[in-house]
């Protein structure tokens, strides 16, 4: 066992993990924060993006240890007093959220943009999200919701 | 799924790195962004007993610029390569390219050394630094040897590091004055793949827009990363025109040594290498700034 002293969605945390678990075990095994999905394991569906020190990162790809004395932001941590953020009340607007598998990855890929880039092009939404799969939307309404985020709508 | 259990070491100096890796009890293995490694590692490809990850190595992380010399920790990860203001503007191929690997999410994560390590024919940083002339830096328990990146890779995922050594960094030197350059990949399947075809090429003209100096290097043309010196020769001192530049791209096509696989034959990889270096060589020639 591993211990790994963390901010999870900006609270300090200290969890004992096996050395060989990812930081998507330990979020969905170790502290049952399913928010995070499990899709493909190997870093191409997206579903499973977390943001590290506010960059994009996939859970299924980073070994538990790595998110020593850093910040992760899981979808957990998107609400405003219980409320939905703005991103999370624009996806719901604009219908981007069918079966809602891909949703929590989308959100957090799409934080990470208007982090660094508040007012995106849609070619800047696209490339931003293109590793975050969606088998059912068609990714407009996704595309959609992002933009209107953007621009406080 | 979980992976399958392992020791983990995270060693702080190359030399208790070296210590790790060098124990006789299994299978070790270097583990850097993970990207690439893990997955392979669900796949059950290789078992390691051991991961030895480099991240707490403070002499591999990093970009600095010393005397003209561009100076990269192995553990940079791709996202800070192409972001970084002294490699954008001093060696845009290298921010270009390393800015078109994967997906924002890998690029976080994935490293450079990691990126040269797997030796995948198909990497995207690659060709920017056979353009570039860039050197490697590999270390053991006894010093340093700098090999250069044309050396470097040595066959189908093979590459130069001997056993017990660690990419430690990678050295760019300065670009030629007044070069243009460019990074192009072609992925028929999705944007966020590996290319079928990736084309670097650095290109400098003379006074009389002869060809005074330029690189052409391939990713996905060969078991290996390759740079195009036929391609290259059949240009030096001539005119680009386009008569000329279809001349260096069959020269490119004739001399990659393509492999098949799902993502395309040898055939049509020849044939997307000619169309590549074309589109690649006709915009640099026309300064168009972002082919």
């Amino acid at each position: 066992m591993i211990s790994i002293d963390f901010t999870l969605n900006g609270r300090l945390s200290r969890i004992d993990v096996p050395a060989h678990w990812t930081a998507l075990d330990l979020l969905r095994d170790g502290l049952a924060l399913n928010g995070t999905k499990y899709g493909c394991g190997e870093g191409v569906c997206g579903t499973c993006t977390v943001l590290l020190d506010g960059e994009p990162v996939r859970s299924c790809l980073v070994l538990a240890s790595r998110l020593r004395g850093r910040a992760v932001l899981t979808v957990e941590g998107l609400h405003r007093d219980g409320e939905p953020d703005h991103l999370q009340t624009a996806f719901a607007r604009a219908g981007a959220v069918q079966c809602g598998f891909c949703t929590p990855g989308m959100l957090l890929s799409a934080r990470a943009l208007l982090a660094s880039n508040p007012s995106p092009t849609e070619h800047d939404v696209r490339e931003a999200l293109a590793g975050n799969l969606c088998r059912c939307t068609g990714y407009t309404k996704i595309i959609e919701a992002v933009l209107a985020a953007s621009a406080g709508r | 799924m979980r992976l399958r259990p392992f020791a983990l070491a995270e060693p702080e100096s190359v030399r208790e790195a070296v210590e790790i890796l060098a124990r006789p009890d299994g299978d070790a293995r270097i583990i850097a962004g993970g990207t690439a490694l893990l997955p392979t590692m669900r796949l059950g490809l290789v078992t390691p007993d051991r991961l030895v990850s480099l991240h707490r190595m403070p002499a591999l992380s990093g970009i600095h610029v010393d005397k003209g010399v561009l100076e990269i920790g192995a553990m940079t990860s791709l996202a800070a390569l192409a972001r970084h203001g002294a490699l954008r503007s001093g060696w845009p191929l290298l921010a270009q390219a390393a800015g078109r690997v994967a997906t924002p999410a890998i690029r976080s994560t994935a490293t450079l050394g990691g990126n040269l390590c797997y030796a995948e024919a198909a990497s995207d940083p690659a060709p920017a630094l056979l353009c570039l002339d860039a050197q490697v830096r590999l270390a053991d328990s006894v010093g340093e040897r700098v090999v250069p990146i044309g050396e470097f890779f040595t066959g189908f995922y093979e590459t130069a590091v001997a056993p017990g050594e660690i990419l430690t960094g990678v050295r760019v030197p300065a670009g030629p004055t007044g070069a243009r350059s460019g990074y192009l990949k072609f992925c028929p399947r999705s944007a966020e793949d590996r290319p079928l075809i990736g084309v670097a090429a650095l290109l400098v003209l003379d006074a009389a827009k002869r060809v005074d100096e330029i690189r052409v290097a391939l990713a996905g043309a060969a078991p290996t990363p390759m740079r195009a010196r036929r391609a290259e020769t059949t240009v030096k001192g001539q005119e680009l025109t386009d008569r000329a530049i279809r001349g260096a791209a069959d020269a490119a096509a004739g001399e990659a040594e393509p492999l098949s696989d799902l993502m395309g034959s040898a055939d049509y990889r020849r044939d997307m290498i000619r169309v590549w270096v074309r589109r690649l060589l006709t915009a640099l020639r026309d300064g168009r700034p972002s082919p």
